[in-house]
């Protein structure tokens, strides 16, 4: 793909966060495009940066977090550049995000129809009572049953489920080009996780908005996404197509991560841990940061930084040893199925 | 099946009822009961593991600290190795009153109704109210008093070899490990309550058991914070495993860890089990998890028992349609498999004021009359296969 087209380029994005502790690079080096109309799935564990990429292009990060160097450019415009009093017109305008847990993300003393109609107001030329129309029309669009009755509800009457429908409905009243979805299920059950899964596509198909889905949950991003960013530690070191990603992963990371999870369509005796634990943003070792837990890792990998290059087309890793894995998936898979 | 039959019962919930009282106004009255747990019963079998599994507000961790009595049940029975622990940890009145309810006044019933103390004990189906009956009429001649008075002596003895046969392991890693203790006596603390060992042996168990779950004895004298997520899971299992219990309940014990973390854990509960023939109840919301771990598999909703079967049983032929709608509802990894799930309308309705017949009627794609009418009753549908609906199987993924 032509990354000139992107509705957003993130290039080489590094955001820092100045603690007392010293610098946490929570984000250093992740490059990645957004089309129109497409969902891109940002997938690891936490901590590994992908929330905060997601602030950063929003430019939400709060004071001791800064955009240590790379460009974000949204619709041909550098948004590190744009003064805030603009930026205040695209967030919430052109760009949105929905949050991991709606109760604390909506407002606990103002009702629902409120929140949404704030967002509105804010961006629209209409007036309060066009604006709770709109609002109510919102409301019914996300499933929210009774919504004449539900807008002057508080946040605290609706049910986890409907709160994050709730929320859908605040960030898509603008009817905004990007949607960030930061873990928007985690907190749900999953037959309601279900259903919201499927108003989101529904409602991309109807808005033509780009999502950007940032997940830890595999099954989601397979669910959901086309194209899928792999983070590890403030890195990205795998970003591939779904189909190509699950078939053929090419970072031991991916490899590890996809067969971690329990799966409810195999029996395996015993599940691939990755050992070890993320090691310490504060120190993060040298090298490929994934060095101290992959089982590939030779000196050069605790020595030189592996760059993002492409196995394929459209799929690139950073690892040294791509072919190793190749063949330690080959040997793992024959293993299985003797 | 026959594997289970062989081997022998270890815990038995027998009609566990736990409502919590719902309290308003300026008297504090009670104005309702939430009912977690309404009418479940199960068995777990001596060193294998039962997943419970349903969504949030299900009463899967209700159950959980029902069975250990962290919670008091409201009425219901739990049976473990052949006893009766339900009065256990009642007040001593209330302790008197359970074992007359439940067992002298059922017996002169019965004998009663059968004419002989002869019908009255073959008159039970299982055997352990058949063998306490057996001791009531035989052993004690029909004497309330020292039947009441044996049933309740030692109890505190009881008390303490229940605790130490049943332990827990939490789903927060952060929330249940005290701050301000230092992981030796963390993990060591039951070890010296329960004496089972003293002085500087209690150090050696300590350094015994956090070697077997993966740490380092070295960190024995860090303090909580100095662990990630992971590691205090494994303190949490170090500290139940220290006991030597036979039973562990996991309540969401790898939930708020992360996948690859998870998997340490999983592995590690596997290894424990077959090295010191643990006995796990699993409780989790992620059916995979569940499925994983478990020899059988109870999916719970709003308080009741849907479904309980043989994992492979459950997975390959789930009858009840709340565990299709489950099943079909787990985005799973693979994006090739795109499929046509089935999605449940609405939300789970408030186990305060349930819906009346069949608890998932109002979301069940395949609710007719009589399920808003009448309950259905949990039953043996073939090969220890227990369902509770009118209409298994007949929802198809």
């Amino acid at each position: 793909m032509d990354s000139k087209n992107a509705l957003l380029q993130v290039k080489d994005l590094r955001t820092y966060f100045h603690t007392e502790d010293g610098i946490v690079k929570a984000v250093d080096g992740v490059t990645f495009d957004v089309y129109s109309g497409e969902t891109l799935g940002i997938v690891g564990e936490s901590g590994c940066g992908k929330s905060v990429t997601s602030l950063s292009v929003m430019r939400l990060l709060d004071e001791k977090g800064e955009i240590a160097g790379g460009k974000i450019i949204f619709e041909g415009r550098d948004v590190m550049a744009i003064p805030e009093s603009q930026m205040m017109k695209i967030r919430g305008n052109d760009m949105a995000m929905i949050f991991q847990e709606p109760m604390t993300a909506l407002n606990p003393v103002f009702t629902v129809g409120f929140q949404i109609m704030e967002a509105i107001l804010l961006h629209q030329d209409v007036n309060k009572e066009q604006a709770r129309t709109m609002a109510i029309d919102m409301l019914r669009k996300v499933g929210i049953p009774e919504p004449e009755k539900r807008v002057d509800e508080y946040p605290h009457e609706l049910s986890g489920g409907m709160r994050q429908r709730a929320m859908i409905a605040m960030a898509l009243s603008c009817n905004p080009k990007l949607l960030f979805a930061d873990e928007p299920t985690t907190a749900l059950d999953v037959t309601i996780q279900a259903q919201i899964l499927e108003l989101m596509k529904s409602l991309q198909e109807q808005y033509g908005m780009a999502l950007v889905m940032i997940t830890h949950d595999l099954g989601v991003i397979a669910e959901m996404a086309q194209r899928v960013v792999v983070m590890y530690a403030g890195k990205v070191v795998e970003y591939a197509e779904v189909l190509t990603l699950f078939k053929k992963p090419r970072h031991p990371y991916t490899w590890g991560l996809m067969n971690a999870i329990p799966k409810l369509d195999e029996d395996k005796e015993v599940l691939y841990n990755i050992p070890g634990v993320v090691p310490d943003p504060l120190d993060f070792p040298d090298g490929c940061r994934f060095n101290t837990r992959c089982p590939l890792a030779t000196d050069k990998c605790r020595k030189e930084e592996p760059p993002l290059v492409e196995v394929e087309e459209n799929h690139t890793s950073a690892c040294w040893y791509v072919d190793k894995l190749v063949e330690m998936i080959k040997v793992s898979r024959a293993g299985e199925g003797a | 099946m026959s594997k289970i039959t062989d081997s022998r019962l270890l815990l038995r919930a027998d009609r566990l009822v736990k409502h919590f009282p719902v309290r308003a106004g300026v008297f504090r009255r009670v104005v309702a009961q939430v009912k977690a747990v309404d009418d479940i019963s199960f068995d777990v079998y001596e060193k294998e593991t039962l997943g419970l599994v349903g969504e949030s507000g299900c009463g899967k961790t209700t159950a959980g600290m029902s069975v250990l009595r962290l919670y008091e049940p409201t009425s219901g029975r739990i049976i473990m190795e052949g006893e009766d622990t339900t009065y256990y940890f009642m007040p001593a009145l209330k302790a008197q009153k359970y074992i007359r309810d439940i067992y002298i006044d059922r017996f002169t019933e019965l004998k009663s109704k059968g004419g002989s103390a002869e019908a009255a004990i073959q008159s039970f189906q299982n055997d352990f109210d058949r063998k306490i009956a057996e001791r009531y009429f035989k052993e004690f001649n029909e004497d309330r008093n020292a039947f009441v008075r044996s049933m309740l002596s030692n109890r505190e003895e009881k008390r303490k070899a229940f605790r130490r046969n049943a332990q827990i392991i939490f789903q927060d890693p952060f929330s249940s490990l005290n701050p301000r203790m230092r992981v030796r006596n963390i993990i060591g603390e039951g070890a010296r309550i329960h004496g089972l060992a003293t002085g500087s042996d209690v150090l050696d168990k300590v350094a015994d058991i956090m070697t077997k779950v993966g740490l380092s004895k070295d960190h024995m004298s860090r303090f909580p914070h100095e662990f990630s997520g992971g590691q205090r899971q494994r303190i949490g299992v170090a500290r139940a495993l220290i006991l030597n219990p036979k039973l562990i309940v996991c309540d969401e014990a790898v939930s708020a860890l992360d996948v690859s973390i998870q998997a340490q854990i999983l592995n590690l509960l596997n290894d424990l089990q077959k090295e010191f023939g643990l006995t796990y109840l699993f409780i989790a919301h992620d059916l995979g998890v569940v499925k994983h771990v478990s020899r059988r598999v109870a999916v719970m909703y709003l308080g009741k028992v849907a479904e309980l079967a043989d994992k492979k049983k459950l997975f390959d032929d789930p009858l009840h349609p709340y565990t299709v709608s489950l099943m079909s509802a787990i985005p799973e990894a693979n994006p090739e498999k795109k499929k046509q799930r089935i999605i449940l309308q609405g939300d789970v309705p408030s186990p305060i004021n349930p819906p009346s017949g069949c608890r998932f009627h109002p979301r069940c794609p395949i609710a007719k009359e009589i399920c808003a009418r009448e309950e259905p009753q949990l039953q043996d549908v073939g090969g220890g296969h227990f369902v509770s609906c009118f209409f298994p199987g007949q929802l198809k993924r």
